[in-house]
């Protein structure tokens, strides 16, 4: 699962193998070509129309053994549902937020109560028409204890599913218990796809959405297969079908792109080296996602050292953000500055503090923490982290801080030191609205709040923010809220990466930002 | 004869009994919490807590450790905690699958091996001895995956013979299978059969070097005959021990090759189990394969007492 740091996700298991398996191919690929350095990685992917019909095949990680179709599900299988289902709305190419099958939104003058216009003329698979009331229920069934989606926390508190109200089949009425202008982006979560009214049951196996494809097949943590919905609302997908294949191995799976059995590999940040090799390749090469992965170490603000903020600050002006954007992703990234929402983030504040390590120096001296020395645990579960945790021990050192890098097993990582440790590597997808972001990792007492940071100061700023229906003046808000992040918070945010992902060279129209993926325009050349 | 066959059955059931123990002890070690691991990150606390008590997590270890032992000896291993199937239908299933690696991998390792150590003990010190020797010990000290890894790029990515992965699921047919096979197969028989090969290849060398050998070429017969007559039978003799233990490691030890090739067998199952810490899964494998790896020992030393006169007359003779 992209966003929440899901173990059975991506597979740790051979990231040992992973290494050795990207040295042997860059062995073999050096050998048989005779090139002397390694290629540079293309800024983009092939661009150019496909040609429509063709079968793409896609390679996933699966999610578990018990996988389901259900999008409000913990395991759902993620790669599934936007092709199968909608939204109400989705996150558009610039942060901003754009119709999906509502086609428009407004609340009322104190952002309370939200009223969302269905798009008509939009049929699920099985040929049944959308109405509010489908709507009104996939909000039902995310709330619904027994579903124990993990949007129901995010949702909950601010709305009561009884009063839920759908006046006519084409308008769906949310009050909220608080008014929230930012309400709307909450729905462009992957667990907000919009189910047919009354399917809680059989959804898991049935996938019946309005998507652009429609399910042929599906098997829990193995192959499926998804074929073209022709009376699709938007057109018809460019593609006849895709298959899915699930393979767990991070190496298997770029071997299988490199051998031409799959087109794409999904949810894969490949390591530079594997990615240079299959940009090296002459059957696949590789497609940028800009800066995609956040990454942080998160300070846990219960333990010590990092309960008093003047270590943390020290910790956030040791080191040199740019040298670990330089080191740990050769370049391939924007640096975080230790603010959360990515740059390219409508709300995003560019203003941050320099890197000071002489200051941090002095911080540590008056909190009577000189020449501190802590534990960085890191893992093989990304391939970045241990590159990062270096760069960072690396850049800190002149501030005196003596890290100590330490590795766990990537398989129990996130259930054994990820907000356990009081100091580790982790990373998200972006592609978060920023009062999701804020509300689900840095809110008193959230589930993601992966540094337990509590400050009723910060908690009463969101507050705010999503009162203000003025947009300006929110966006002023969620700007403060970034400086407070910055200089109070515990989490550092080194940088922004971009993700690479490894395609077949026949692949066109590929265009995937945040959790949104274009299953409409992908395509291939000569298919 | 009858007594020795019933010491070593005994032995091998004392042997199987202590591993389910171990074997118990050492799931109830592994790190994370089970419900969490199972249920996934996102899990709420309610949900988590209600599988744990589902599991009896809250009941002594020894108590559950009956309940577990006494299903298995009637077959029930439980039911999967991540799939909720029975994990005796699911383990055949992979299980089957591997065995399919398992056969070609022996068919592979054993015929090659013993042909090459042979060859090697015949030349000894010269040129062909060096060659198999060499290649054997790189065979031998390489780990599997880098062997899979090589096989994959020189033969899935550069030549397009064999598929580099497999995109089938535990339910397919043998037919599917059947060219994914080969490079797993081929890649296991590289690093087993390097131990065969050098074991082939003293025992050649001992046995030649022995008064009946000589005998024999005395005798005026063909140094064909001399090895395929009389060498053979004495060399395979303390090779069949080394093959049963490699034939045993087969069985556990494909894992890794399985990975690299996304091949639906009981490695597969056994990375994925250890992974979602699916507690009932793991524990029937490792069971499974300390029976193979027993049986297999027990198997090698019975047919060595077959093939062995000596060892087969002893009872008779007292």
């Amino acid at each position: 699962m992209p966003d929440i740091h899901h173990p059975g996700r991506r597979s740790v298991l051979a990231a040992a193998t992973a290494g050795a398996a990207s040295l042997g191919a860059s062995w073999l690929l050096t050998g048989c070509t005779g090139a002397s350095a390694a290629p540079a990685l293309p800024t983009d992917a092939k661009g150019g129309t496909p040609d429509r019909g063709g079968t793409l095949r896609i390679a996933r990680p699966p999610a578990s053994d018990a996988e389901t179709l259900d999008p409000a599900s913990a395991l759902s299988a993620y790669e599934y549902l936007g092709a199968l289902y909608n939204r109400l709305v989705r996150v558009g190419a610039n942060g901003g937020l754009v119709p999906d099958l509502a086609e428009s939104w407004e609340p009322d003058a104190k952002a309370r109560t939200w009223t969302f216009r269905i798009r008509t003329g939009v049929t699920f698979h099985d040929g049944r028409k959308l109405t509010s009331a489908d709507a009104a229920y996939t909000l039902r069934h995310i709330l619904a204890k027994e579903t124990a989606s993990p949007q129901a926390a995010v949702l909950a508190p601010l709305i009561d599913p009884g009063k839920l109200r759908t006046p006519d089949a084409r308008t769906l009425v949310v009050p909220l218990k608080t008014p929230n202008a930012e309400f709307p982006s909450l729905l462009t979560h992957y667990n907000c796809y919009v189910i047919p009214d009354g399917s809680a049951r059989g959804i898991g196996r049935t996938g019946i959405g309005t998507g652009p494809f429609k399910l042929e097949s599906f098997t829990p943590a193995g192959p499926g297969r998804i074929t073209a919905y022709e009376e699709h609302w938007g057109g018809r997908p460019v593609l006849d079908a895709i298959d899915f294949y699930s393979v767990a191995d991070m190496s298997a799976r770029s071997n299988a792109l490199l051998a031409g059995q799959v087109d794409l590999l999904s949810q894969t940040n490949l390591d530079f080296a594997t990615a240079r090799v299959v940009a090296a390749s002459d059957r696949a090469t590789i497609a940028r996602v800009e800066n995609a992965q956040w990454y942080v170490l998160p300070m846990l603000t219960t333990e010590k050292p990092f309960t008093d903020v003047r270590v943390r600050q020290a910790m956030k002006l040791a080191y040199d953000p740019e040298h670990v954007v330089k080191v740990a992703l050769q370049g391939a990234g924007t640096a975080g500055w230790d603010n959360p929402v990515p740059p390219s983030d409508p709300a995003h504040i560019t203003a941050h503090p320099e890197h000071d390590p002489e200051q941090a120096r002095h911080l540590l001296k008056k909190a009577g923490h000189e020449g501190l020395t802590v534990d960085l645990y890191t893992s093989s579960y990304d391939p970045v982290f241990t590159p990062m945790a270096l760069a960072y021990q690396d850049s800190a050192r002149r501030a005196g801080i003596r890290i100590r890098v330490k590795t766990a097993s990537a398989d129990s990582y996130y259930t054994q030191i990820w907000m356990k440790k009081p100091l580790m590597a982790t990373y998200w997808y972006t592609g978060r609205p920023v009062d999701q972001l804020f509300t689900q990792v840095f809110r008193s007492g959230s589930s993601y709040n992966e540094t337990a940071w509590s400050d009723k100061k910060f908690d009463a700023l969101l507050d705010r923010a999503r009162q203000e229906t003025d947009d300006e003046r929110r966006r002023e808000l969620y700007g403060e809220a970034q400086t407070f992040v910055v200089e109070k918070g515990g989490a550092m945010t080194p940088m922004f990466a971009d993700r690479l992902v490894g395609i077949s060279r026949k692949v066109r129209g590929y265009a995937e930002h945040g959790f949104e993926f274009d299953y409409l325009g992908i395509g291939l050349k000569g298919a | 004869m009858f007594s020795f066959v019933a010491r070593r059955a005994g032995a091998a059931i004392g042997t199987l009994f202590l591993s389910s123990v171990l074997v118990f002890l050492a799931v109830q070690a592994l790190p994370g919490d089970v419900a969490t691991q199972v249920l996934g990150k996102d899990a709420t606390p309610d949900a988590v807590s209600a599988l744990r008590e589902k599991l009896k997590l809250d009941q002594p270890a020894w108590e559950r450790y009956i309940d577990w032992i006494g299903g298995a000896l009637h077959g029930d291993f439980g039911l999967s905690l991540v799939s909720g199937k029975a994990v005796g239908g699911e383990v055949g299933l992979y299980l089957g699958n591997s065995a399919l690696i398992a056969l070609v991998t022996v068919l592979f390792a054993v015929t090659g091996s013993i042909v090459l150590g042979i060859l090697a003990g015949l030349y000894r010190d010269r040129w062909p001895d060096h060659l198999i020797s060499t290649v054997s010990l790189i065979g031998m000290s390489v780990p599997e995956f880098v062997v899979a890894t090589v096989l994959v790029l020189c033969f899935s990515v550069a030549l397009p013979w064999f598929p580099a992965v497999v995109l089938y699921g535990p339910e397919a047919s043998v037919g599917q299978l059947m060219p994914a096979v080969w490079l797993p197969a081929l890649a296991l028989a590289v690093v087993m059969a390097a131990y065969i090969v050098r074991m082939a290849r003293t025992s050649v060398i001992d046995v030649m070097a022995s008064e009946y050998v000589t005998t024999a070429r005395l005798k005026g017969l063909s140094t064909w005959r001399v090895v395929t007559q009389h060498a053979l039978p004495s060399a395979l003799l303390p090779t069949l021990h080394v093959i049963a233990l490699n034939v045993a490691w087969l069985a556990g030890g494909v894992a890794v090759v399985e990975n690299v090739f996304n091949y639906p067998g009981i490695g597969k199952l056994m990375l994925a189990s250890v992974q979602n810490r699916d507690l009932p899964v793991i524990q029937a494998i490792a069971l499974i394969s300390a029976v193979v790896y027993v049986v297999c020992n027990l198997a090698a030393d019975l047919g060595a007492m077959a093939l062995n006169p000596k060892l087969r007359t002893r009872g008779r003779t007292r």
